[in-house]
Formats: structure tokens, C-alpha cells, sequence
């Protein structure tokens, strides 16, 4: 590859990803002058699941020839939201950027915090985060799977994917006292100690879960319709899914094996075992595949951390950034004077820049925080994997026809709220 | 790993545990080159833009301590005030590059990290990794960066026909004042 | 009239004209002798057309599918088994706004956003009721800043104000249920009695 200026727009030969716009698929000027275009606005409101995404489809009779998507229904200031509010405040935030996992969410902006303070949760806490994220992932990978298979017409996978989702919910509720959005993460471990009875629930649910998993499987994978309605569909070569930066399901099904929590542990993830499924085909197929093997290894992962779970402490001991217990407010000054000036003030993050990268459900969720050493946070931002998979629509949707745009979307499992933030 | 041989190099700082280096801005295509090719972080996981604007205004004093208690010999401990270290210039650009082997058991990163006053072009990278396209519309359109080259810089998260751009310091947070039911 | 216990009711109480006023010397008409002549008032119910027709209308109020944001996820939730709404009465969501009676606003609405959903109203049929689902189609939520329409009633007029960051299932199933009970009331849909907020 020569360097030249201006820089070729070629990465490699045998590339896909379209030019000169890698995001967009323009029609042939030669096929626009014979043919019959028909251009075709998928709005921002359309009866597929995915939230708020406008594809603007050109079609030639039944092929998609041109592809453009506009993303920003969904714009909520997120980012410069986060300024404002000091960094406690600000940790209720991250979790309604990817409102399907929204404890990664937390879980990234927490660990930045943390590791811009320089302090260690205790194993407790990092166990009980771990677990809950993978219950996490199984909950977002069931409403995949359930919208999914709704959109390709398999409309009874939205039931029982729900009735999991349901019980996955009921022990967030249990634990954390909310459903969706629960805002358990703390800097240095978790707001409060485990409820008691919470273990069993889990490990009864962990124990039906695989159970389901094959039922929904058997439902699906040999299904002709199905098959026919994933395979070879919306293919993606392992180069290009680099060159896209792709992560997570989508770089797995196309042959990639990358996983972070096994690339770079974060929270307990070397301590416990666990298979990364990769598939080489790159098509909508694959990522399904990948997508029920990973609810197989979640639910094996939660298994392992409630056998491995430790005693102790659920959050660091460190007055200056976290709240004393309540009993020895009555009893010591320092604790008095701490407790006021955390909830007035709140806690100073030390100056610096970091970024911290999770294995979210879609991907690498990564979060890049700068802090000036005060309260607030000087510049939050979230790298959301969705808007990377959508830059991705264009290079999979080379011949494809209109029912085949729906498959290859609803594969790459975009949250908008993620995208537009 | 030294990163003294990428062109344009100005600076490699170490902290946290990730390794940043601060190139030119002018010649950032072909860092960019460099870094994928030579020292092979073929992908491109976040274009992060930040405004620095306001940053060398004194604060108010504080102190911070960690678990093993304050350290008395470190001045920004002691409660005095604090002056922040000024900045480059006005706006940085960071590029946080990972290399992805398959199979691999680590994920090597680098922050690679451009300094632009306001109007000041920026090279696109769009040539070397695509994924850079919806990350710099998003620049522009949130952060107002001019990226030079590359194909498509237009209105991505907002409106197309909205005035300003919103991340900035100097753009108001917006919203409403909150009206509470018992006020005249 | 002496009386033991309440008065029966008759057709003639209610301004309506039987047979039996009309044309005395008529006999129980086949009707009347197969329900038994004395009690036809208890046999049959009486109500007038407007509280049928609400009555039709608010239990088979079906939504159109708008979902925006994380109160999307928990309006998919009432779909489901556990807290089937099709039980009352919302038994399909429609995706096209002209076959849909309730739009539920779930999510926060972006600016960019907000003319999009104005589209959407426009376009469903008269009778029709919004819902504001959750704090920030309510009021903006937690989002008080440049990017959120502080509150979708400042497009739209919003018949019921379901408050949560998401509301349970359950709290939109009573938004659900206050709206049916609004309507079996003789409460105007909100854009005969209100405009937009300001």
C-alpha cells in the first residue's frame, strides 16, 4: 500500500465497503440512466423494531442499489448533559444510552471513574458487576432475538423471548429495586449490599435458562423459512469488518475471534471460564449463532460467579468518595463532615484522560473521560458499537433485495439510543 | 514500544496505564498510514473531540486522597488552589487505535492526539480506516472541526439546518427553567 | 304506588313508547312472551347510542407502534404474556398510524424527531388519544437541554401523563385503563378540549 497524498480510498484488494463514502451505496450512474430507480423512505417510524432509523432505499425492482441511513431521531445531549451535573449526579446518565444493556453502560462510566481515581473495587463488588452484566447481556441478546425473529415474521419468539426477559427483570428487581435502568454501579463497588434470597433466584433461573435456549434454537435453526431467510444474507468478509471497526457479535460472525473480556479482563472475567463462539460465514445466519451461543456461555458465566462469589465488603472503603455508613454519623465528626461535603459537592475525579473499553452485547462500548480534578466531569464520551454496526449497512446490503434489508438491520442489533446519544 | 519513528511525532506521554502520542496536525494522514501499517493497529475504536475551552480559569480549592490515605507531599493535597497546566491549543482530537489479532489474549491501544485551534483543518483518516466517516461527521456536527478531504462532512446527529454546535464551552446547555407548581 | 322494596323501572320511565302504551289492546308481542311480559326491564339493557359507541371505542383502543427510547422496551413488555394488554382491549398494535386510535409517546423526543411524530398524529383518524409515556415524553425527563422537546405536549394535545423512567408495565396498564375509563366517562379526546402546552 503506497503512501501517497491524497490518501487512496482503496484499504485493500477485494474490498467491499463502497466508494468514495465507505457509509453510503450509490447507485451506478449506468444503471440510473437505464434503469428504473424508485426511491423509498424508511422513516423514522416503520414497523420493524429498531427504534428511530431512516433509511433513505433506492431500489431496482426488487434490489437495493442505494443505501443511505440518517441517524440523530434520537439526539438527547447526553454528553454535554453529563458536564453539568456533578459525577454522581452523572453516573444515572450512561445507562440511557443503550437502554437494552443498560449496566454496561454504567458499568464503563464507572471503571473510567475509577480508574482515573486509582482505586480497586473489592472482589465482591467486581463479581456481583460481572454477574450482572452477563445477566444483562442474556436479557439484551433476548430482545434481540425476540424483535428479530418478529420482523422475519417468526412472531412467537417475541413471547417467549419475553417471558425469559421477564424473569431476568424480576431478579434486577430484586436486587437493585428497579426493572430497567437500575443504577446499582457506585465508584468503588456497588450502592448497597446484596438482598438476601437473591442467589437462589438466580441460580434457578441460570439453571432453566439453558434449557430455553435450546428450545428456542430447535424453534429456529432448522426452521426452512428461516434458513432460507439468513443464510448467505448480508455478508461481511473478516477484512472489512476490521477495516469498519466492527466488534463484538458481528466481527465474531464473521470469523473474527476478539472478545474482550478475554482480550483485556476487565472486573473478574479471568477468573472464571468461558467459551467465545465465532462462526466464519459473516452472514445474518452466523450472527444469530453467535448470538444463542453467547446466551449459552452467559448463562454458564453467571453459574460460575455464584458459585465463586466472595464475601466482604460491596464497596471500597475510601470516605473521600464514598458515603460512610449511616450509624457513624452519629458518632464521628470526620464522618459528619464527609457525608456533607460528598452530597453537596461531591467527590473530585484527579486531572487526566482515560478510555475504557467493555464487551457490551453489540460490541466494544468504550468511554472516554477527561477531568480538570473537579467535580464535574469536563468531557464524557461514549463510543457506542451501534453506530459503528450501522456504518456497516451499506457494505452488507450489496445485493440484496427489500426483505433481506430488514434481516441484515435487525442482525446488526442497533440500539439507537446508543447511536444518536 | 517506542513511537518516536511516526511521522510528525511531538510527544509520547504515559498514564493510567494507556500510552498517548501527540502528533501534528498537518501531517496526521500519514501517521495515520504509519500506525496502521508499520505498527499494525488496524482498527480505529473512537474519534473523541474536546474543547478545552475555559480550561486555565482558576478553580476553587481541594483536595483529593485515594485509599492509602493524602499525600502530604504532593501540593494538590493540601487544599491550595490548584492552577491546571494549559493546554496546546483550543481543541484536541483523539484517536483510540487497538490492534485485533484473532485469537489473540491482548488488546493493545494508543492514543493518538492532534491539537486545533478553532477553524483549523484537520486531515481525514477516512483513507485508512472507514470507520472514521460517521466518527468525523460527528465531530463536525457536534464539535465543529473542519476535517480536510474527507468525502461526506455533513450534519449527522442534529438537524441539518441547525446553527452552531452544541458540545462547544461556549454553547448554552439549553432547556427549560423548571417551574414549580407553587409559584406565582 | 305503594311499594314493597325499589320500583321497577318501566320503558315508559325512560320517555320510550312500547306496544303496550301504543296500542293498548294489543297483547305480549312474541318477544315480550318469550322473555317473560313482566320483567322485559330487567331482560334488557338500555343506554343510549353515545355511551355504546365510547364504550365500543375505549375497550378496543389499539395503539400504533411508536416506540422511541428505553419506555419503548417496557410498551413491548405489555405485549407480552405476563402483562397482556390485549386483554384490555388493545389486542393488536398497528403499525400504520391511519389503522391506530392511540399513539403512546415512550421515549424522549429529539427535535429532530418532533416533526416526524406531528406527521404521525396528523395522519391517524379522529377519534384519537396520545398517551405521554414516561417522564421525558412528559416533561423532558432528566434531559433538560438543547437536544429533548421538554415534554411532547408542546406538539401534540397529551390525554394521560403516565409518570417513570420507564414506568412499570403495570403503570402504563393503568394509563391504559384511566384512558378507557376517561372515555367511558364522555371525556373528549384532548384535542377537542385543549391545545399544545406552552
Amino acid at each position: 500500500m503506497a503512501v501517497a497524498k491524497p490518501q487512496p480510498q482503496v484499504i485493500y484488494e477485494g474490498t467491499r465497503v463502497p466508494q468514495p463514502v465507505p457509509t453510503i451505496l450509490q447507485v451506478d450512474p449506468a444503471l440510473r440512466e437505464e434503469g428504473d430507480i424508485l426511491e423509498v423512505n424508511f422513516g423514522p417510524n416503520h414497523p420493524s423494531t429498531h427504534g428511530v432509523l431512516r433509511l433513505v432505499v433506492e431500489l431496482n425492482g426488487e434490489q437495493v442499489v442505494g443505501l443511505r441511513a440518517v441517524v440523530g431521531y434520537l439526539h438527547t445531549g447526553f454528553e454535554k448533559n453529563m458536564e453539568a451535573k456533578t459525577w454522581w449526579k452523572a453516573i444515572t446518565y450512561p445507562e440511557r444510552i443503550d437502554y437494552v444493556s443498560f449496566q454496561n453502560n454504567e458499568l464503563v462510566f464507572v471503571l473510567a471513574i475509577e480508574k482515573l481515581l486509582g482505586i480497586e473495587p473489592p472482589p465482591k463488588a467486581q463479581w456481583m458487576r460481572m454477574l450482572l452484566c452477563e445477566l444483562n447481556r442474556i436479557h439484551s441478546h433476548l430482545v434481540w432475538l425476540g424483535t428479530a425473529a418478529l420482523e422475519l415474521g417468526a412472531i412467537s419468539m417475541f413471547w417467549y423471548c419475553f417471558r425469559e426477559r421477564d424473569a431476568i427483570l424480576d431478579l434486577f428487581e430484586l436486587v437493585t429495586g428497579a426493572r430497567m435502568h437500575t443504577r446499582y454501579f457506585q465508584t468503588g463497588g456497588l450502592a448497597e449490599d446484596i438482598p438476601a434470597g437473591f442467589y437462589d433466584e438466580c441460580r434457578s433461573f441460570a439453571d432453566s435458562m439453558q434449557a430455553r435456549v435450546d428450545e428456542y434454537e430447535d424453534l429456529l435453526s432448522g426452521q426452512a423459512i428461516w434458513l432460507e431467510r439468513t443464510k448467505g444474507i448480508g455478508l461481511l468478509s473478516a477484512a472489512d469488518a476490521v477495516a469498519l471497526g466492527q466488534s463484538g457479535p458481528v466481527l465474531r460472525a464473521s470469523g473474527v475471534d476478539w472478545d474482550l473480556r478475554r482480550a483485556q479482563p476487565y472486573l473478574a472475567y479471568d477468573e472464571v471460564d468461558f467459551d467465545v463462539p465465532v462462526y466464519p460465514n459473516g452472514d445474518v445466519f452466523d450472527r444469530y449463532k453467535v448470538h444463542m451461543d453467547e446466551m449459552r456461555e452467559s448463562t454458564r458465566i453467571v453459574q460460575q460467579a455464584l458459585d465463586g462469589m466472595p464475601e466482604g465488603p460491596w464497596i471500597v472503603d475510601d470516605r473521600k468518595i464514598v458515603l460512610p455508613p449511616r450509624h457513624e454519623l452519629h458518632t464521628s465528626m470526620e464522618s459528619l463532615i464527609h457525608h456533607f461535603k460528598l452530597v453537596t459537592e461531591g467527590y473530585r475525579v484527579p486531572e487526566g484522560e482515560v478510555y475504557v473499553a467493555v464487551e457490551s452485547p453489540r460490541g466494544e462500548l468504550g468511554c472516554y473521560v477527561v477531568s480538570d480534578g473537579g467535580p464535574k466531569p469536563w468531557r464524557v464520551r461514549f463510543r457506542a458499537p451501534s453506530l459503528v454496526a450501522l456504518e456497516a449497512t451499506a457494505t452488507c446490503m450489496s445485493d440484496a433485495l427489500v426483505a433481506d434489508l430488514i434481516a441484515i438491520v435487525g442482525s446488526l442489533d442497533t440500539v439507537m439510543g446508543e447511536v444518536d446519544r | 514500544m517506542t513511537y518516536e519513528s511516526v511521522p510528525g511525532f511531538l510527544e509520547e506521554r504515559e498514564a493510567h496505564g494507556e500510552t498517548t502520542v501527540v502528533v501534528e496536525r498537518e501531517t496526521l494522514a500519514e501517521a495515520a498510514r504509519h500506525l496502521r501499517d508499520e505498527a499494525g493497529f488496524n482498527v480505529l475504536a473512537d474519534l473523541a473531540a474536546t474543547d478545552y475551552l475555559g480550561w486555565e480559569r482558576p478553580r476553587a480549592a481541594g483536595y483529593w486522597g485515594d485509599p492509602r490515605g493524602r499525600d502530604i507531599n504532593s501540593p494538590g493535597s493540601w487544599g491550595l488552589q490548584t492552577q491546571p497546566e494549559p493546554k496546546p491549543a483550543r481543541f484536541s482530537v483523539s484517536y483510540h487505535l487497538l490492534r485485533v489479532t484473532s485469537g489473540a489474549r491482548e488488546a493493545p491501544r494508543l492514543r493518538l492526539q492532534v491539537w486545533a485551534e478553532d477553524g483549523d483543518p484537520i486531515p481525514t483518516v477516512v483513507g485508512t480506516w472507514p470507520t472514521a466517516d460517521w466518527h468525523e461527521r460527528e465531530a463536525f456536527d457536534l464539535m465543529g472541526i473542519n476535517f480536510e478531504g474527507h468525502p461526506n462532512l455533513t450534519r449527522i446527529i442534529l438537524d441539518d439546518d441547525w446553527d452552531g454546535h452544541p458540545l462547544r464551552k461556549d454553547y448554552p446547555l439549553g432547556g427549560e427553567p423548571v417551574r414549580f407548581s407553587g409559584e406565582e | 304506588m305503594a311499594a314493597v322494596g325499589p320500583r321497577k323501572r318501566r320503558l315508559a320511565d325512560y320517555g320510550l313508547n312500547s306496544e303496550r302504551t301504543l296500542m293498548r289492546d294489543k297483547g305480549p308481542s312474541v318477544f315480550e312472551r318469550e322473555l317473560g311480559a313482566d320483567e322485559l326491564e330487567d331482560k334488557l339493557m338500555l343506554s343510549t347510542v353515545e355511551k355504546a359507541v365510547h364504550w365500543a371505542q375505549g375497550y378496543s383502543i389499539w395503539p400504533d407502534t411508536f416506540g422511541l427510547a428505553c419506555c419503548a422496551i417496557e410498551m413491548m413488555s405489555i405485549v407480552s404474556a405476563r402483562y397482556d394488554v390485549s386483554r384490555f382491549g388493545a389486542e393488536v398494535f398497528r403499525s400504520s398510524p391511519r389503522q391506530a386510535d392511540l399513539l403512546i409517546v415512550s421515549g424522549r423526543v429529539a427535535h429532530k424527531m418532533a416533526a416526524p411524530i406531528r406527521q404521525i398524529y396528523d395522519q391517524m383518524l379522529e377519534p384519537k388519544w396520545v398517551i405521554a409515556m414516561g417522564a421525558c415524553a412528559s416533561s423532558g425527563g432528566m434531559f433538560n437541554n438543547y437536544a429533548v422537546l421538554q415534554g411532547v405536549d408542546k406538539i401534540l394535545p397529551v390525554d394521560i401523563h403516565v409518570p417513570g423512567c420507564p414506568p412499570r408495565p403495570e403503570a402504563l396498564l393503568e394509563g391504559i385503563v384511566r384512558l378507557q375509563e376517561k372515555i367511558k366517562a364522555g371525556v373528549p379526546p384532548a384535542y377537542e378540549i385543549r391545545g399544545v402546552a406552552q
